[in-house]
């Protein structure tokens, strides 16, 4: 009869405990919420609670001014999406399937970047743009996310297509399939869940990114998210409700994407790892 | 694409029992296959002008007074003397282990939460809260520091409003523009630090425990508490191991937030490496200094980055075989 009792009672700790953790963890974000619905007179008289009317003309505003930047990200993310794809798909692929000399040096090069953070090329990179005349274009975004991207694409879609069974390709040779028969119809649609999982850290990699976009784009037009968003804060400073929402705005496609394709985002998170492979 | 399609097809009918791609022998001497490299081209064309070349280049020209636009020159090892002697480089790593240091620290809610997370009974709620738990991991990383820092700001912050509704306005501060609060400031952001890769890592090796060890366990009486000291922490130390070396090599891209809070100041009390790199190059114009900086910000990560290898690769061998 105890133990019966207090069975339950240890889980409802354990729930509420886990509550509040997810709570504290989540409290900025629902703020944030709360706020962009708020006028700054709202904002004055309680600062969390949820006060009606709710201005909705706030959305607009922030829309305004934070749509270009979505667009940017989006068109960057695009661009180096579909450049890392085709490049690291043909990499991976011949690199898994054939023996040829060299092999081993050209993946021991790509290996050897996943340990080479960004960050580190920095300062000579962006002088190689000064001098090839590309600061202030989307070129230069797109760069840097695709060297970033092929290496680890490549390495994720190699490791991938060596663990296909050799036995599909042997039946797709039979039937007379040559390698970029092969490639396109076989190892292709196999593939769609790694790069499905590339694409997604490739836009979350061009949506966090800092350092890189606020140093080589200075017309405003041309910047992205996270850069875009700390000039719109300082256009914004006094004016909480449009602020708010203009974060929220820009936090909504990737929370989407994530609520949608979390398996796939966790996947990346997990295989972007270092000395994962 | 296209190029593929002059593919050779005989030679590759190979014997079924052998796996090709790892055991093949060449049978005979082929042709040269030079669409296998033409394939290749576009991976290494961009991997050596847009990650080899500025690696090897910033080496190069930290021994210059390097002035991109004009003529620039030679300073032997002179950029790297400069270094030892700058207090505010030298400082900014002191303030990298004290960034680590916390960092480290703060798994202790990770923790605690993937350990309350799998004694849940119920599945659905272990989604759920999981879910809940992780979700913050989905805002841009700008937008959580923006909202720090609005939480932080010294007048209409919510931190010091909060202070003053309770009456306790003598703990008021204005947390990131003084020196003594800055840092720890800027470390508070994204508390309680559960929506990341140390919380799926702990949830997912417990979640791997094996059942069996665990009703052995619990057939002989240990309890929750002995169970995580007994169990939980043995078969979680090479995962361990690796987030303590991956938490030094994130520690060194340590600015972002900095940068976006702090800017580095108040009197670079929250400067990091990466800002000091910027403010040289970008601010001082001193190229070559700066490429010098990022030549042994580089070299250190390199290091680092190699003992995360290395750890994996034998921890995937003996640590991780032996639990399963």
């Amino acid at each position: 009869m105890t133990i019966a009792r207090s069975r339950p009672t240890r889980q409802v700790r354990l729930k509420t405990t886990l509550i509040v953790l997810a709570a504290v963890g989540l409290a900025p974000y629902l703020f944030m919420v709360v706020t962009s619905f708020k006028t700054n007179q709202q904002f004055a008289d309680s600062f969390w609670q949820i006060s009606f009317p709710l201005h909705f003309e706030n959305y607009s505003v922030a829309w305004n001014q934070v749509a270009p930047y979505l667009f940017n990200t989006a068109f960057v993310a695009v661009l180096s999406i579909v450049l890392i794809l085709v490049i690291a798909s043909i990499a991976g692929f011949v690199l898994a399937r054939y023996r040829f000399a060299g092999r081993a040096f050209i993946y021991g090069a790509v290996l050897v970047l996943m340990m080479v953070p960004g960050l580190a090329n920095l300062i000579p990179l962006f002088i190689i743009m000064k001098d090839l005349g590309l600061l202030n274009t989307y070129i230069v975004l797109v760069i840097p996310y695709t060297a970033g991207g092929v290496v680890l694409g490549t390495i994720l879609i190699r490791n991938f297509v060596e663990g296909i069974p050799q036995a599909i390709f042997d039946a797709a040779r039979i039937d007379g399939a040559s390698g970029a028969r092969m490639y396109r119809s076989v190892m292709l649609p196999l593939s769609l869940p790694v790069l499905g999982t590339i694409a997604l850290i490739t836009v979350s990699e061009v949506w966090n990114d800092f350092f890189w976009p606020l140093l080589v784009i200075s017309d405003n037009s041309l910047r992205t998210v996270s850069v875009g968003l700390q000039f719109f804060q300082g256009q914004n400073v006094t004016d909480y409700g449009p602020l708010m929402a203009g974060y929220l705005i820009a936090s909504l496609p990737l929370v989407a994407l994530f609520t949608f394709l979390s398996k796939y985002f966790l996947a990346g998170v997990q295989g972007g790892v270092p000395g994962a492979h | 694409m296209l190029i593929l399609v002059t593919l050779d097809t005989s030679t590759h009918v190979a014997p079924p029992a052998a796996r090709p791609n790892r055991t093949e022998r060449t049978p005979r001497k082929r042709s040269f296959r030079w669409w296998i490299y033409l394939a290749l081209l576009p991976l290494a064309a961009v991997i050596g002008y847009f990650a080899y070349y500025p690696a090897v280049s910033a080496i190069f020209w930290s021994f210059f007074h390097w002035q991109p636009a004009s003529t620039s020159t030679p300073l032997g090892f002179a950029n790297y003397v400069t270094m030892f002697h700058d207090q505010i480089w030298w400082s900014s790593f002191r303030n990298l282990g004290f960034i680590f240091i916390f960092s480290v620290v703060a798994w202790i809610f990770p923790l605690l939460a993937a350990e309350l997370l799998i004694s849940l009974k119920s599945l659905r709620w272990q989604f759920v809260m999981r879910t809940l738990l992780i979700i913050p991991m989905a805002f841009p990383g700008v937008v959580t520091a923006l909202v720090w820092g609005f939480f932080y700001s010294p007048n209409d912050g919510v931190i010091n409003q909060t202070l003053k509704a309770l009456g306790l306005e003598a703990f008021a501060h204005n947390w990131t523009g003084e020196a003594s609060t800055a840092l720890l400031s800027l470390l508070f952001v994204g508390f309680p630090f559960i929506a990341g890769l140390p919380f799926l890592i702990f949830y997912s090796s417990l979640q791997n425990i094996p059942t069996e060890v665990l009703e052995a366990a619990q057939l002989d009486g240990v309890g929750r508490f002995a169970r995580f000291w007994q169990i939980d922490l043995p078969l979680m130390a090479s995962q361990v191991r690796i987030l303590v070396f991956l938490a030094v090599v994130g520690t060194l891209q340590y600015g972002f937030v900095a940068y976006v809070l702090t800017a580095g100041g108040p009197d670079n009390a929250t400067m990091v490496p990466i800002l000091r790199m910027i403010n040289v190059a970008f601010q001082g114009g001193d190229w070559g200094y700066s490429a010098a900086l990022s030549t042994t910000l580089f070299i250190i990560t390199i290091a680092f980055s190699a003992v995360v290898v290395l750890v994996r690769r034998r921890g995937s061998t003996t640590s991780d075989g032996g639990a399963m």
